[in-house]
């Protein structure tokens, strides 16, 4: 079952919100969805960075009210 | 009299215990360890050769006289009850207690890392593995030497840095062609792209080669192949992956105290655990957004000891982490509302890294003698003071 996994890194600066979405990213599995919350600037440059590496696809990059809310699919997952 | 119970007598706990005056608080101290380690030492003895000896001390010698020391095990906290249990059976009641048993480094985590362990050493885990690790080094004539990272939070996060300096420098001392690749989880050099910025370019003229968004997910060691969670592999001849940290494994009630990777769950001024107001937890073990490290423990140790005195202290969140390449140095700092200052490496500061390195026994044993020159340097390198102007 594809499952929802939500990470709220708001407030988060050092080690920051992708370390945060990283580890989250262990634990899912191909056809999940990941929903990470964030109020560090750099997270939306870093988040476009780590779908194109990682091979996921960024469904949504939002910013409303100085929260980024980026929306992953999982897809990159090596068997 | 309090009686004051500190579980771990590590940078965090035997401070706490020093600072306490022995007129109002009766201390007790667990540690299951005879020795307390001073842990960058893994640094000097996996990357100069040091010996173990320099960077261990008896905790017994660095406790005051008054302090009691029970050599045990930490099996199981009832904070409810006020009750902790040991290995040896016996039970100890508290007023206070302090939980500071530091983080757990856990090698069963990714697969093929205690092989890898058990062949190289590392410079992480003990000064026994770090020794092991100069040894392998020692050996090496060719190929690539990989230092990687299992999980974003680790202690020191620019440990993993300082090794791949020192490290080159090493191969350059010994003649040998061997290349020092760094495998990062981050987008960057390092978690912070204005501390990035100013390492890059020493990175790049040491040749140093950096992997971003590398997080190890496995490592092949028949192969000798670390595979990364992003999708990429690296080859290597010999390497060392700093394995996942966690929270204390033994029981604690209430369960709900610990957060998913065992960490405790704290404020992260008061240093107190979450629902309750005679039980504290410092240092590595807590789950505190700021850098695991021996400064961050320091002075969490002073708040405590403050509050449990009556004033009304807060931890800023203060870090002071040292990078250090062979002659230069330099120092992240930053808190709880300042993202890390720009800083310059520079020698002056490896020389005053040097001084904190040889000051550090004594630092222990006599807190409240180096209170007011650490508060004098935190104080004058404080981010809101340094702020943009960086040091
Ligand atoms: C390579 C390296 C370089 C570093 N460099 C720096 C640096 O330059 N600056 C800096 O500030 N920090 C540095 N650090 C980090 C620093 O060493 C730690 O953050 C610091 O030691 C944390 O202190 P602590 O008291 O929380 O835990 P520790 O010092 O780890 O002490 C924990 C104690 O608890 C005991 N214990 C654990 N479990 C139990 C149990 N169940 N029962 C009884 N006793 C138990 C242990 O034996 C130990 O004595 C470095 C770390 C490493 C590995």
């Amino acid at each position: 079952m594809p499952e929802l996994i939500k990470v709220d890194a708001r407030g988060m600066a050092c080690p920051g919100p992708i370390s945060a979405l990283t580890r989250a990213y262990r634990k899912a599995k191909n056809g999940d969805t990941i929903e990470v919350l964030a109020t560090d600037p750099g997270f939306k440059p870093d988040v476009q960075a780590w779908v194109k590496r990682t091979n996921n696809e960024l469904i949504e990059l939002t910013e409303e009210g100085g929260v980024i809310k980026a929306v992953i699919k999982v897809t990159g997952k090596r068997g | 009299m309090e009686r004051v119970l500190i579980l771990g007598g590590g940078g965090g706990g035997a401070i706490l215990a020093n600072l306490l005056p022995k007129e109002e608080f009766d201390v007790t101290v667990v540690d299951r360890d005879e020795y307390h380690v001073f842990q960058p030492g893994n640094l000097f003895i996996a990357f100069y050769g040091d010996s173990i000896e320099k960077y261990r001390r008896p905790i017994r010698s660095l406790l005051k006289p008054h302090v009691k020391l029970i050599r045990d095990e930490v099996t199981e906290v009832n904070l409810n009850d006020r009750k902790v249990k040991l290995k040896g059976g016996k039970s100890l009641e508290y007023d206070y207690i302090i939980i500071a048993t530091g983080a757990n480094l856990d090698f069963d985590a990714i697969e093929g890392n205690r092989e890898l362990l058990e062949s190289y050493g590392d410079f992480y885990s003990t000064l026994e593995n770090a020794e092991k690790l100069y040894k392998t080094l020692k050996e090496m004539r060719e190929g690539r030497f990989v230092i990687a990272i299992a999980d974003p939070i680790y202690k020191c996060p620019p440990g993993p840095h300082k090794g791949a300096f020192l490290s080159s420098t090493l191969f350059e001392r010994m003649g040998v062609d061997v290349d020092v690749v760094l495998a990062l989880p981050f987008p960057h050099a390092y978690p912070s792209k204005t501390i990035s910025d100013i390492i890059e370019p020493e990175l790049e003229r040491r040749n140093i080669e950096v992997h971003t968004f590398f997080t190890v997910d496995s490592i092949d060691v028949e192969k000798k192949r670390i595979y990364s969670l992003e999708g990429e592999e690296l080859e290597y001849t010999v390497a060392t992956v700093i394995p996942p940290h966690e929270g204390p494994r033994y029981k604690i009630e209430p369960s709900e105290v610990k957060d998913e990777s065992n960490y405790l769950k704290i404020d992260k001024y008061t240093c107190l655990i979450e629902g309750f107001d005679d039980a504290y937890a410092i240092g590595d073990c807590t789950n505190a957004p700021t850098s695991k490290s021996g400064v961050t423990a320091h002075l969490q140790a002073e708040v405590v000891a403050d509050r449990l005195q009556g004033f009304d202290a807060k931890y800023s969140g203060r870090t002071n982490c040292p990078l250090i390449t062979d002659g230069m140095g330099l120092f992240i700092i930053s808190d709880y509302d300042h993202p890390p200052i720009p800083v310059r490496l520079s020698r002056f500061k490896r020389l005053l890294e040097d001084l904190f390195v040889a000051t550090y026994w004594d630092a222990i044993r006599y807190p409240e003698l180096w209170q007011p020159i650490f508060h004098a340097y935190f104080d004058a390198t404080s981010p809101a003071k340094l702020g943009e102007r960086g040091w």
